[in-house]
Order: C-alpha cells, then structure tokens, then sequence
C-alpha cells in the first residue's frame, strides 16, 4: 500500500502553505482526497497488516484535518512546528487584565440567564467575543510572522480561552433557543 | 452449477468470481437481510417470502424459535419470548433498573458479569447471545438464497450508538460466526441507498425513527463520497415508547390494578395494533381480555396524537443540535429522509416537515432502506465493483472523555470528529517510583463523570520507575471507522510499552464470548450436517432450473432425441429425490447429471459464440 510521509506537517500533507489563512473548502478537498486512499474501508480484504497501516493513515489524515480546520489548534501548531514544546496542562496566562476580562465575560454570561433577553445578551456577548478572537489572530499572525514564537505563544493562549467561552456561549444559545420552541 | 451457465461473450461472467454479502439491519422491532444480485440491492425473504423478521426469539424447555414464530408465543409465554432486545444491547445491570419497568423479563441477580441475563426455561440469555440467534437466522436465509457461503456482511447500528453498544453487536457477529465487514450507521446506510438511487448530490438530513432508536443526521452527498457532518439522537427513545404510552393510557382507562407480565404483555401488543390501526384511520376500538375482565374501549388519532406529542418533541431538539454542530440553517438542507417503522405515523412526518420547512421524503420502504443501503456497501467492499467509488465518511456520535480531578471529565476527542481518529495524550506521575496508574475513559457530553457513560477503566501497569514527574507516559486513544475505540500506552523517555489491563464498564469480557462460542459450536455440530443437506438441496434446485432453461432454450435443436432424454432422466432423477436422500446422494446425482450433459454443454457453447459472431464485424470481437 501507499505509505503518508508521517515526517511531512499538515500543511505539506494537505498541500497547502504553511500559513495561519487556510481555505476550509480546500482542506475539505484534500482530506477526501487523501481518505480515497486510505480509508479502511479500501482494506476490508487486505492482510491485517495492511488493515493497521490503512487505520493508522486514515487516522493521521482526519487529526491533520483537524489541527488545520480548528483556529486555535492551528496556531498552537505552527507553534509546534517552529520548534516550541506546548504544554497545555501547565501553561497560563499570567497577563491580569486579560484574567479579568474573561472572569467579567464569564459573570455576564451567568446573568443572561436570567436577564429579560437571554438571547439578545448572549449575542451580544457573542458579538465581543468574535471581535476579541478576530484581534487576537491578528497579533498572532504579527508576532509569527516577526518569529516572535514566545509572544505568539501567549497570544495563542489566550485565543484558547476566548474559544473555550465561545463554546460555552453557543451552547447556551442552543438551550436557550430549545427551551422556547 | 456453472457448466450450464453460458454467458454470451461480451458480456460480464464468472459468477463465481461475484463473493456474496449481504446487509443486514438488527432492529429493535425488526430485522432484515438484503443483498445486491444482478447488480440490485433486494431484501432477501424466507420461503414464505417475508422480508421482516420479528426481532424476537422464544427460548423454550425444547424449542428454540426466532421470528413470527416466536411472536405467536409474545403473550402466552412472555418470560421465555424476548423481543425489543436491541434495547439491552450495551447496556449494564444498572441501566437495566430504568428501562426494567418497560420489561416484563426476569433478570438473573447476583452473577459476576457486567453482562444482565435474562432467565428462560432453556438457560439464562444476554442481549448479545439474543441477538445472535437472530443473526444467525438472517445469514442462514442469505445463505439459501444465495446459493453459499457469505465472504462477510454488513451490520447497521444507530449512529448514536456507543462504544459499549457498538461492541457488543460485533460481539453477537462474532458469536453467530459472521465475518463484519464494518458496522454501519443506520442513517449512512439510508443515504446511500437514497443517494445512489436518485444520483442526487447536495445536503441531505436522515431522519430516522425506529422501534427503540432514534437518530439524526446529516450528510453531504458529492459525487459518490458520503460525508456525515454531524449526528445526534436519542439511542433509548423509539416507537416503543409511544406503544408504552397507549398502554398506560390503556391501563388507566380499563381501570387495571394489579397488572402481570401476561397482562402487560397483552395491553402491549393491543398498543401497537392501536398505533399502527390508527396511521390510516381516525378511530380504532380495543378489546383487552384478562381472565373473565373484558376492557373494551376507543382511541381516537387526535387522542392518540395528544399522548405521543412530547415523545416526538423530544426529536426535535437533537434535529436543532445536529443543525447547529453541522453549522448549517435549515434551508441548507435539500432533502429530509425518513427512516424506521415510527416515520409512518402521521404525527411524525408532520412534526419533522413543519420543523425542516419541507416535505420528508419517504419514496423507499422506511423499513427497507437501512439494509438496502448495508448490502450496497457489502457488495462494494466484498470486492465486487473494483471500479465504483463510493466513500463513507462517518464521524464520532459522542464526545470521548477521560476523568480528570473532582470527578470532571475531560474531552479528548470531540463528538462529530471524522473517523477513523487517534489523539495522543501525556501524563506524568505523581509519586517517586510510581509504575502504574488508573485512567477511566467516559463517552457523552456532560462535565460530571456522573453523568458521562463510563466505558472502561484502564490500568497501566509496567512501566520504570523515576522521581514523580519525570515520567512521560503517552496514551494514544485509537477509534476505528466503525466507531469502536482501542487504547495504547507507552512510557516515552525509556520507550517501554505499558501493559494495559481493560476493565470494560459494559459489555462481555473476552472469556464470556469464548465459553459463548464454545456452546454454540457443540450445538454447531449437529447443525453442520443439517447445513450441507441443505446446501446439496439448493444447489440441486439449481441444477434442475438450469437444466430446464438450457433445454427449453435449445435441447431439441442441438441434441438428438437419445441425448435429450439422457439428460432429462438423470434430471428427474435428481428432482425426485431432492428432499429425501441424504448429501451423499445428491452430490452424485449432480456430478452424474454433470457428465451426461458434458457434450450438450461443449454444443452449447459453439452454437453460443456462433450466434453471437453472426453479423459483427471481426475487430469487434475482443480476444481475451
């Protein structure tokens, strides 16, 4: 069977430079591309060998999918591959006004609940927070560009906790929204 | 018999080269096989040509029975007749308290295994031993009407099945001896049936609502690949739950105080003639009989709509997730697919086209589609279309997790990630010359451990020991495409493997399926000489069919009279004894018949090429 280059980067195995402005539409392609090829389904007769490398591969191309689609994966990635050791568990962020703001958004957040428009606070909240993870990515492409790696590190930390409430946010929409239909 | 089997040139032959498979759809109501033949997936029937069969076996004293012979047996004998099983599929002691009251079965108490039995005269039975014996059935009818042995099949699953689920249905595979291609998702398996019928591209949503499942999801159809964006469901909400609903209704009104199994039994089965009565008409009446007590009563539709409502609300809500995690609005989607027997009641259909804006689709049969879908994707990867690119491409139903600090969960891969998946993750230790610790990996969405399906606990054993932190032990959690998931572990600063001991929350332990399969071997047995009987006798039939064809075909031109009738003795030979000479016999009888048409075979052949060169210009003709 045809083997992945498992020492390529996402990036050289979708074909793609090695950016932080993917085109989603692109990766898509290349990942069924690359599926076509790999996806079990190919092996179901072959040798159990050949099973295992075909689950293994298939398995790289979805995690490489992943990584790139993902915002926040793929900045700590290019992180990874210019050379930083990521640590997720211990990292912080030591920058206290940051620490504050996210503690204020989170304090809102637990309001909308029980403000007279739930809806219109969250998206409200929604609202800022695209503009904050828009800003963010903009810093982080700037110091990734001037190699500025441990600044880009920071940056990408942060983008990763306004992501996390982004989450939380959309799943208080989608309550909210089932609740009153 | 392939002697007799004459292709014309130029077209495709070697039926012998064509592996069998089959689709096969194990409902909770339901169960069907189906298989493509001559290029079209069809359901495969029993000799009195029914294409559903009860998913429902009776274990008596004596008698082992699966299917409409079973269910005569529901109310008279319900603790020895196991239907909606499906249900139990996965599931584990505790699970079994909750959905008990629904279940009029005795379960085994105090055993040592994860696995809840139920008691029956013939033994105690789990739901994977259950669903094998109606694998069983369903193969064998592949087999007889395939005409041999299937290289393998595929088995379809709700896509929000879990792990424990999912495994335990390869279990029941594994016991009935049947080599799985791959699991499939109900709702993939529709789409392709839908998708490949219609050549439709675009987004379609599966709505698929079954006996004891329910499951939504959605799909881009692009040029032969099929690509799940998300799914969603309920795997413990079906139309049994609305049979329950009449039947409280039922109890309530007949005014029942001290209602049995026997009792339960029969207002069940009196609910669902209900349910089903009143998909087409406005009204029905019920008669229940218990002893000398006669309950006769009336449902209207708009009764019966007012009890299932807040079931079928309960659909929607995943309906409006499933949009949301594919990040897609409703007028995104092109087409909305109904599936699964409940898709019939009105109320149904209504619901799901005002909540989409549009009108479901139901052109295939709702229970037919699921296998017709398995046995396309059987055919294709038995081999058989080497040059039909199709690509399914199915994603995680629910969220895997391990347990972190304070009993929270921790996501390690998300639900709707593309599968297969591997994600590796780093521990370290905690103590001075630790060498093994515990990992708890959990299945759902919730932050609570609590409220998370706990699937196994892993302990990783073995590896060397250093000063607490200095080790670096990377677990890499494996998920294969049919969405069952493997753990390995290794101590990366010293490279030693750590050995991992799996304690599955749920489900049969390896040894459990051994001493199953042992069992079911003894009883194989005698069931293989019974099989090859068998076997001599469809291949038989054949031989005769053949034999009669080619002969109304060209017996009288191309043999003489002597010839003719060689061969026409030697077949009624064979057809006289078909159904009482043993295997033995019958084979001679073939190979006999065999030789005596040897020469009609070799004429047969020249008068075939012959025709099929007449008028064709000779570049035409390939030589192969």
């Amino acid at each position: 069977m045809l083997m992945l280059d498992f020492k390529q980067n996402y990036f050289q195995l979708f074909g793609i430079p090695v950016d932080f402005h993917v085109d989603k539409n692109t990766l898509k392609a290349k990942q069924q591309a690359l599926q076509a090829r790999f996806h079990p389904d190919l092996f179901v007769n072959a040798s159990d060998q050949d099973k295992r490398l075909s689950v293994q591969q298939a398995s790289h191309v979805n995690e490489a999918y992943q990584t790139l689609l993902n915002p926040v994966k793929r900045a700590r990635y290019l992180l990874e591959i210019n050379g930083l050791e990521l640590n997720d568990e211990t990292e912080t962020t030591s920058d206290t006004a940051f620490l504050m703001e996210q503690l204020e958004l989170r304090e809102q957040l637990d309001e909308c609940r029980d403000s007279e428009d739930p809806i219109s606070c969250c998206d409200e909240i929604a609202d800022k927070l695209k503009s904050r993870a828009q800003q963010f990515a903009d810093e982080f492409v700037a110091e990734l560009t001037a190699e500025q790696y441990e600044a880009a590190r920071l940056i990408s930390r942060k983008m990763q906790f306004i992501y996390r409430i982004q989450e939380q946010v959309m799943e208080l929409q989608f309550n909210l929204e089932d609740e009153l239909a | 018999m392939s002697l007799l089997q004459i292709a014309e040139p130029g077209q495709s032959a070697a039926p012998h080269q064509h592996k069998l498979s089959a689709g096969i759809d194990l409902g909770t109501t339901n169960s069907l096989v189906a298989s493509v033949r001559s290029g079209k997936a069809q359901i495969l029937t029993d000799a009195q040509g029914h294409g559903l069969l009860p998913s429902i076996v009776h274990y008596g004293s004596e008698l082992k029975l699966v299917g409409a012979q079973a269910q005569v047996l529901e109310a008279s004998d319900p603790f020895n007749t196991l239907s909606s099983i499906k249900r139990l599929m996965g599931r584990g002691v505790e699970d079994i308290k909750q959905l008990g009251d629904n279940m009029p079965y005795q379960f085994v108490e105090d055993s040592d295994s994860k696995v809840p039995r139920i008691k029956t005269s013939a033994g105690n039975f789990s739901a994977v031993e259950v669903s094998a014996d109606i694998l069983k059935v369903l193969a064998n009818r592949a087999k007889e009407s395939l005409g041999g042995e299937l290289s393998g099949v595929v088995i379809t699953v709700p896509a929000y099945f879990d792990d424990a689920q999912r495994q335990a249905t390869r279990d029941a595979a594994r016991l009935a001896d049947l080599n799985v291609f791959r699991l499939l998702n109900e709702p993939t398996a529709a789409a392709v049936a839908y998708g490949l019928d219609q050549k439709k591209d675009g987004v379609i949503a599966v709505y698929d609502f079954g006996g004891g499942t329910f499951d939504i999801s959605i799909l881009r159809l692009n040029k032969g690949v099929f690509e799940v964006l998300a799914t969603g469901g309920d795997s413990a909400l079906g139309g049994d739950d609305m049979d329950h609903a009449i039947g409280e209704w039922i109890i309530s009104e007949a005014g029942f105080d001290n209602v049995d199994a026997f009792l339960s039994r029969k207002i069940i089965i009196a609910s669902r003639q209900v349910k089903e009565n009143l998909t087409n008409k406005e009204s029905t009446d019920i008669l229940i009989e218990n002893g000398d007590y006669r309950w006769q009563g009336q449902l209207s539709r708009h009764e019966l709509e007012a009890l299932i409502r807040p079931l079928i609300k309960k659909t929607i809500s995943p309906c409006r997730r499933v949009l949301r995690d594919a990040e897609l609005d409703k007028s995104d989607i092109t087409e909305v697919v109904m599936v699964g027997g409940s898709t019939r009641v009105p109320l149904v259909s209504k619901m799901v086209g005002d909540f989409f804006d549009r009108q479901p689709m139901s052109d295939l049969d709702p229970d037919q589609v699921v296998a017709i879908g398995a046995a396309i994707q059987a055919d294709i990867l038995a081999g058989n279309k080497a040059d039909d690119s199709m690509l399914l491409l199915d994603v995680l139903p629910l969220s895997l997790s391990i347990e972190t600090m304070g009993g929270l969960s921790e996501k390690i891969i998300s639900r709707n990630t593309a599968i297969p998946v591997a994600r590796a993750q780093e521990f370290t230790t905690f103590k001075d010359g630790q060498t093994s610790m515990a990992v708890h990996v959990l299945q759902g969405e919730r932050e609570l451990v609590a409220d998370c399906r706990s699937l196994a606990r892993f302990d990783l054993r073995g590896f060397p020991p250093m000063v607490a932190g200095a080790a670096r032990i990377r677990v890499t959690y494996q998920v294969d495409a049919d969405g069952l998931m493997s753990v390995n572990a290794e101590e990366t600063t010293s490279g030693v493997k750590a050995e991992i001991v799996v304690k599955p929350s749920y489900g049969l332990t390896d040894s459990e399926i051994e001493t199953m399969l042992r069992a079911s071997m003894e009883n194989a047995k005698t069931d293989v000489v019974a099989r090859m009987l068998k076997e001599q006798q469809v291949e038989a039939h054949r031989v005769v069919e053949a034999i009669d064809a080619a002969l109304a075909a060209d017996g009288e031109t191309i043999l003489s009279s002597d010839e003719f009738n060689d061969i026409k003795q030697a077949r009624d030979r064979l057809e006289r004894e078909i159904e009482t000479a043993d295997t033995e016999t019958l084979k001679r009888l073939i190979k006999s018949i065999e030789k005596s048409s040897e020469t009609y075979v070799a004429r047969r052949m020249n008068a075939s090429v012959k025709q099929a060169l007449k008028g064709k210009q000779i570049d035409e003709v390939e030589i192969n």
